[in-house]
């Protein structure tokens, strides 16, 4: 197990604070998938971009000295496990944040929640992550990323309203095949049907045959939820055929847009929770891209990790002790967040762990080589 | 189904067959004279696309990429011999020993693995087209669409099992490659140098991967693991021709190519279990292979 990142992380005295009662040197663990598939690792470097981001801003205003513990998960559930129980266990750490894969924080969270440490999940997406531990007493489970079904069903409601045939193209992985489930419900529940539903297994990188079925049944809009988000696109030129794609947040990375092209893109719609039409997220991008160069690739991705680290901070700073159930208490009662993302200012509440509810999700839709917000 | 989506899936099955035929080829002409095989073939493919990548993008023009690549690719095939297999060879007299060369070929690929994320980070990566500056340059053939990309690597395929013909029965290191697969220590009392050839076979099998990776980057997203793939299904490639002859490694590759793209058609869901289970199939009917022989065979 490899420690690959630790520290950034500052005191600011008492006085500074106008005479908080203490200050203390707090270690937080954070889980990420920083290795294995591309797609994985852009979501965690740029979650975890974004993190640091806070920390490093946390530290020139912030009370306690606090210090990131990283460990890479590989996206290898076994290896997540194992290392938040190294976390809970070697580094008694009061508070953990990640991780990518959906399935990893689906196997370790029952055990952080056992132990009495609070999680915030992020950036994995799974639609259940916070409600199934919402009804414990208390739940110490909580999530700063985007939620998968809110992002479905926003796609839906435009998608439904706007288009007459509507395919799907989904990996075969525990990620695409819930994904399809719920888009497949969704689809019936709003009075509808998907006129092609095609499966992309793992190591196929020709999706010639799948986007050809999509191009008979007539299918105006593909939705498309394959963690390889480009490869939709790759058939198009050659078969003649130009739907309009969407899919998850996935498709807003800019390394999507390199690799597919700003021209093929245009006109791709995804969930999104980052409106860069507006001032802050823009100033926002200007930091990343000074701050961090080429390796800043997503904004969205890194809005959410910066908007986590600062609940987290801001929980570190009002919590009573650096004790778990502290900082959880604290957590449920942050407020006055200054969120880059769509997250409100009081993220969490007794019966919400979610940073971003319904309301705050939105469709975003590639013009002239940016996210917009889409209009409908 | 319509005559064009038919057209469009064996064009697309015939590209993705001969991607697999010349990596499947470069396993093939190591394990002819020596039994051996790199295992990271598709990791040596995976660098000469990232080679191949970074230099269109800079600039360089398309001749001058494929000849740098290539004599590169040329060189680590040297050096894979000489650094992770012919040190081993005094092991081959210990238990297990012979099969050293599986777990140093291995340890190659993971090493190439990690210095491309180490180079080339770890997302995937955009290769431009080598004939075109747009995304888009596709050609018509019988009505329907293929990219020039997918047409050069079905032509490099045949023109490889050509060249290899005429390497294998007219020239003189094709002959030594031959006398060495039937028997080293005779084709060493002739005065063949079974050192050099051998040394020659794995410099072939890297110029082979040279040249699937400078094809196949415009084709499929480069990235750091995509050479097991390629690694694992011309293996299967492989057995599927019986591991005789070029024309043998093509067939198995084109079928399948076939296999996978109208498998895909008709039921998406399973990915590669249709044609692996064709392979399979095959290789119960025919355990040597479809062009394999159950003796030795050295053609």
């Amino acid at each position: 197990m490899k420690k690959i990142g630790v520290t950034l992380g500052a005191i600011l005295s008492s006085a500074a604070l106008g005479g908080a009662s203490f200050a203390a040197e707090v270690k937080v663990g954070v889980v990420m998938g920083l290795s294995g598939p591309p797609a994985i690792v852009d979501f965690g470097e740029s979650y975890l971009q974004g993190m640091k981001l806070a920390l490093k801003d946390y530290s020139a205003a912030g009370k306690h000295k606090v210090e990131f513990i990283v460990y890479d998960d590989e996206a290898n559930p076994q290896k997540a496990v194992s290392l938040v129980q190294r976390l809970l266990q070697s580094d008694k750490v009061p508070l953990i944040i990640g991780t990518v894969s959906s399935g990893n924080v689906l196997a370790f969270a029952p055990i952080v929640q056992k132990a009495g440490v609070p999680l915030i999940a992020g950036p994995a997406i799974a639609s259940n992550i916070t409600s199934q531990f919402i009804e414990e007493k208390p739940s110490f489970i909580f999530r700063c990323s985007m939620v998968e079904k809110f992002q479905i069903e926003g796609m839906l409601d435009w998608g439904v309203k706007t288009f007459k045939k509507i395919g799907l193209v989904h990996s075969t992985t525990g990620y695409g095949n819930f994904a399809a489930k719920e888009i497949a419900d969704g689809v019936k529940a709003r009075g509808a049907s998907l006129v092609a539903v095609e499966a992309v297994a793992p190591n196929v990188s020709d999706l010639t045959p799948q986007m050809l079925k999509m191009k008979e049944s007539g299918a105006e809009l593909v939705l498309n939820f394959h963690e390889s988000f480009e490869l939709v696109f790759r058939p198009m030129s050659k078969i003649d055929y130009k739907p309009t794609i969407a899919g998850n947040w996935g498709l807003s990375s800019l390394k999507v847009r390199d690799i597919v092209g700003t021209k093929e893109i245009e006109g791709t719609v995804m969930g999104q929770a980052l409106d860069l039409s507006l001032d802050a997220p823009k100033a926002f991008v200007a930091r990343m891209e000074k701050e961090y160069g080429k390796e800043f690739r997503w904004p969205v991705l890194a809005a959410l990790g910066y908007d986590a680290a600062q609940v987290a901070l801001k929980a570190l700073d009002t919590a009573k002790s650096m004790e778990p159930e502290a900082i959880r208490d604290a957590l449920e009662a942050v407020d006055g967040i200054k969120a880059i993302s769509a997250t409100p200012a009081k993220p969490y509440g007794p019966k919400d762990h979610e940073c971003l509810d319904r309301e705050h999700v939105f469709l975003g839709v590639w013009k002239d080589g940016a996210v917009v917000r889409l209009k409908y | 189904m319509s005559t064009a989506n038919f057209i469009q899936l064996f064009l697309s099955g015939l590209t993705m067959g001969a991607l697999y035929a010349l990596t499947a080829k470069g396993l093939f002409i190591a394990h002819l004279a020596t039994t051996r095989m790199n295992f990271g073939q598709g990791e040596f493919l995976m660098i000469a696309a990232y080679l191949s990548m970074t230099l269109l993008l800079v600039g360089v023009r398309v001749i001058l990429v494929t000849v740098l690549v290539i004599a590169l690719l040329g060189l680590k095939g040297w050096g894979l011999e000489r650094i992770a297999l012919r040190p081993l060879d005094r092991l081959k007299s210990l238990v297990g020993g012979q099969y050293s060369w599986v777990l140093t070929t291995m340890g190659v690929a993971l090493i190439m693995q990690n210095v491309a994320t180490l180079v080339w980070g770890k997302s995937s990566q955009y290769s431009p087209p080598l004939f075109s500056a747009s995304r888009d340059n596709v050609v018509k053939i019988m009505g329907v669409g293929v990219f020039v990309e997918e047409l050069l690597v079905i032509a490099a395929a045949f023109l490889v099992v050509g060249l290899f013909y005429v390497f294998l029965f007219l020239t003189t290191h094709g002959r030594a490659v031959r006398a060495i697969a039937f028997n080293r220590e005779t084709a060493a009392l002739l005065g063949i140098d079974v050192t050099r050839t051998t040394v020659l076979v794995f410099v072939i099998a890297s110029v082979l991967a040279a040249i699937s990776g400078i094809l196949v980057g415009p084709i499929v997203t480069v990235q750091p693991h995509m050479g097991l793939v390629f690694t694992v299904k011309a293996l299967a490639v492989a057995s599927l021709g019986g591991f005789a002859n070029p024309l043998g490694v093509l067939a198995g590759a084109i079928i399948f190519g076939m296999a996978e793209s109208f498998s895909n058609y008709f039921n998406s869901a399973f990915g590669d279990l249709y044609p692996l289970l064709v392979v399979l199939a095959l290789l119960v009917v025919k355990p040597s292979g479809l062009f394999g022989e159950a003796k030795a065979d050295v053609r």
